[in-house]
């Protein structure tokens, strides 16, 4: 049983109000576990305490009781850090330094060397695809470059964990999907990520595992499967079937139990229509 | 790329965490175009030459130093409460502080970071006007011996030529210089402490002004408690609390002496000098107690 | 977190605990290497109003100073006596270590301002003016002996004190005893020591002594021997009535 990739036990976050009795509970008792490998999306209302659970799994904030550790170490701890990457909401960089120079100095702040920030920072902007714009200052980047270089920064000390927060707010479709993209690639190599997003459909699509939050408290948790399926319906896509055997099937259903709820044409994602439309140059 | 990576090890202090952070806070605050008061200094000085171009040469260049050495304490002092007031605040609002902490940077090297990247700042500042000041100050010396060669009879031109260079450049003007410089450090570290505490930039500024401007009178209240015997229980309490929390900015004010001559003895020098870096370090240390318990 | 802030205040009143009595024999230290000797009091604050007394206050007094002296110079070209006198003062309470203030300060009044009051078209009666003249002395005596006090390890002073009694008072004793006092110090110019003498053999009952340093010098060689110590020498030698054998011979250029 490999340690898991974040552990959050019993954590509870009061935050007193100045000059009053009452104080604000932000999180409450909450415990939840991402292993190494899973895509966990960290779901909830504003005020629901996503963030606060985020700051504190990042070290940002102390928890009032319960322990949080990444990888086994408490976050608490600066070392803690050295396995994660963090991509905020709103990239939080000096929009004065160029992407090559944002890159340096956070790979700087990693400890890395410059022979391997150069080496990875090249890697990393081709990966994010921003080789073209390195050398610009992010004064310049449009939303969707930020959040790539963002994420290049997050990389940059090739952590075992992302934790990004909305990585895809304010993109547009193709930068959006490119996004989602490389987090599938993370997925792939084996990074564990903890992703924070309003976006249904998006969390949806990558994560593997999903959790709630409403007024600071877990109130749902588990594989997305087992979450969101429904039980009692199974989906059949079905490509090129004859009318025949289409008949066939009805027949069949129509001597069992079960009931078509619905037989329909599938849809593409809007998404997918406007991209492959918008991808080919004007004819 | 390599395959699922595996943990890093940590370093417990690294120079060149703090050095990133201390170059990148250089850079923000070269930016801000701080260096345009340069310009200003630079009209000064050479502009209250006009002042005195009636006056003999020695009341000219007594002009020219305290003029250069008054402007250099103020424009370093305000460099330095400004500059400091906004290091935190401003990466707070712009939400950096979280990027950078997010990264295995103890706090205590993001703040030394930062209060180097200021000290640097005025350092590089105090050089670059006290390269002006000595250039005009050489220039005047030139013309003010070309004079004297043009007009003082032979017999008495080797005294006339002395009077002018000692009246000149004293090298006892650079231990004030660098005064100047701890007192300015001294004032950073103390804004860097008020910001810890308070909520908004403007005021830390209030605040570290009137510190300076109190500052400046501790050792009256330090003298009135330690000799009084007669003054209420209140009264004494009072000059206590002053004495106690306010630094006494006047062991450091040293340079308006100086600037007339006064030589100050090395052993003295490393005495104040000691105490100014003294102060520097006990006020970022606190600082830095309270910050690194500050929630984000 | 405010737990912390409070702790931060302790350890701030604890450093000042600490510091205090470091900082009090500093500050003493200081002041035996002549730092911090200006006066700063409410005479002052009335002289100089309220903000120049803050930026005096605040480190800034060289510069409160200067604009002073600059004023000064101005009331100067208007002849204002009593107003410089007023300026002077609050300049040389401001910079008590700035020789030059100190001298010129002395220099203004014993010598222009008691001119002014001698020559005033304004005072019909002579005696008046005379007293005003010789009050004017004694305001330039009095900054004099008062910059002496605030620098009593530089020479200057005491140089110029010495050629104000000699030039104004027309006191060879005090200005003797001045020069002396001025001869004392390693960087002295060369002539004081000469000018001890000269004053001394203008000082009754001191001739005896003026002469036998006058001959020792005369003694050391040919470049003591300027036209001024040869003219003294050779008005001693009357006045002492030195024997002939023993009188040293006068060019007639130095005889008066």
């Amino acid at each position: 049983m490999s340690t898991p990739a974040i552990s959050i036990q019993n954590l509870t976050k009061i935050y007193p109000i100045p000059f009053k009795r009452e104080k604000v509970t932000a999180v409450q008792d909450l415990s939840l576990t991402v292993e190494p490998g899973q895509v966990y999306g960290l779901l909830g209302p504003n005020g629901s305490g996503k963030s606060t659970t985020m700051k504190i799994v990042l070290g940002l904030v102390s928890p009032t009781s319960g322990r949080t550790e990444i990888f086994g170490r408490d976050s608490t701890t600066v070392e803690s850090r050295e396995d994660v990457g963090f991509l905020p909401e709103n990239p939080y960089f000096y929009k004065y330094l160029t992407g090559a120079e944002t890159l340096r100095f956070y790979g700087k702040l990693c400890g890395l060397s410059s022979a391997k920030i150069r080496d990875r920072s090249k890697e990393l902007l081709k990966l994010v695809g921003l080789e073209n714009a390195a050398d610009r200052r992010l004064a310049g980047y449009s939303k969707g470059m930020l959040q790539r270089i963002g994420l290049a920064q997050a990389m940059i000390q090739e952590p075992r964990l992302l934790v990004l927060d909305e990585p895809t707010a304010g993109v547009d479709p193709a930068g959006s999907r490119e996004i989602r993209d490389l987090i599938l690639d993370f997925k792939k190599r084996g990074i564990t990520v903890l992703l924070c997003s309003h976006l249904l459909e998006q969390v949806q699509e990558i994560c593997d595992h999903v959790g709630i939050l409403n007024h600071g408290v877990l109130i749902r948790e588990g594989t997305l499967e087992e979450l969101i399926s429904i039980q009692n319906q199974t989906e059949l896509i079905l490509e090129n079937a004859t009318p025949q055997l289409l008949a066939e099937i009805h027949t069949l259903l129509g001597k069992s139990n079960a009931r078509l709820v619905e037989e329909r044409k599938p849809q593409k994602t809007l998404e997918r229509y406007f991209l492959d439309v918008t991808s080919s140059p004007p004819s | 790329m390599t395959a699922t990576p595996t943990a890093t090890k940590h370093k417990a202090f690294s120079l060149s965490r703090v050095s990133a952070i201390a170059s990148n806070t250089l850079l923000e605050l070269v930016r801000l175009k701080v260096f345009y008061f340069m310009l200003l200094f630079a009209l000064l000085i050479i502009g209250s030459s006009f002042f005195t171009s009636k006056f003999t040469f020695q009341e000219q260049f007594q002009v020219l130093k305290d003029v250069s050495l008054g402007a250099m304490s103020i424009f370093t002092w305000l460099l330095a409460v400004l500059a400091t007031a906004m290091l935190l605040p401003k990466d707070i609002e712009d939400r950096t502080l979280y990027t950078i902490l997010a990264k295995p940077v103890p706090r205590f090297e993001y703040l030394l970071g930062k209060f180097i990247g200021v000290l640097a700042l005025l350092f590089i500042a105090i050089s670059l006007m006290s390269a002006v000041f000595m250039v005009v100050l050489y220039t005047r010396e030139q013309d003010a011996l070309a004079n004297a060669a043009r007009y003082v009879p032979d017999n008495a031109l080797p005294d006339q030529l002395n009077s002018i260079r000692a009246a000149s450049f004293n090298s006892n003007l650079l231990p004030g210089i660098v005064i100047i410089y701890l007192k300015s450090a001294l004032c950073a570290a103390l804004t860097l402490l008020l910001s810890t505490f308070a909520s908004s930039w403007i005021f830390t500024v209030i605040m570290s002004v009137v510190v300076y401007l109190i500052g400046h009178i501790q050792p009256i209240a330090r003298q009135a408690y330690l000799d009084s015997a007669t003054t209420s229980h209140l009264t004494k309490v009072f000059l206590a609390l002053v004495a106690l929390i306010i630094p006494d900015l006047t062991s450091l004010s040293l340079v308006d002496d100086i600037v007339v001559g006064n030589a100050i003895p090395m052993l003295l020098f490393v005495k104040t000098a000691g105490l100014g870096v003294t102060y520097i370090g006990v006020y970022f240390l606190v600082g830095y107690f309270v910050f690194s318990g500050k929630e984000l | 977190m405010n737990r912390r802030m409070v702790i931060a205040i302790l350890a701030l009143l604890v450093f000042g605990a600490v510091r205090m009595p470091y900082e009090a024999a500093l500050e003493k230290e200081h002041k035996a290497a002549y730092f911090h000797g200006a006066n700063l009091d409410l005479s002052l604050r009335e002289k100089i109003g309220q903000m120049g007394f803050l930026a005096a206050l605040s480190g800034f007094r060289a510069l409160v100073a200067d604009f002073l002296w600059i004023h000064a110079h101005v009331l100067w070209e208007r002849t204002e006596w009593g107003a410089m006198k007023v300026d002077f003062d609050a300049v040389t309470a401001l910079q008590p270590r700035c020789l030059l203030f100190w001298s010129q300060a002395s220099w203004h009044m014993a010598f222009n301002a008691s001119i002014a009051a001698l020559e005033d078209p304004k005072q019909p009666r002579e005696a008046l003016r005379v007293k005003a003249q010789r009050e004017y002395w004694k305001l330039g005596e009095d900054y004099l002996i008062r910059g002496i006090a605030n620098n009593p390890d530089v020479y200057t002073l005491y140089g110029d004190l010495g050629f104000l009694y000699r030039e104004k008072f027309q006191d060879h004793c005090k200005a003797a005893e001045v020069f002396a006092k001025a001869a004392k110090f390693h960087d002295a110019p060369v002539f004081t020591h000469r000018f001890v003498l000269y004053e001394l053999a203008q000082c009754p009952g001191h001739e005896r002594e003026a002469y036998e340093g006058l001959l020792k010098l005369y003694k050391t060689g040919e470049n003591e021997r300027l036209p001024t110590l040869m003219k003294w020498l050779g008005i001693l030698q009357e006045k002492l009535n030195v024997p002939a054998d023993q009188k040293v011979y006068i060019p007639p250029a130095a005889n008066p």
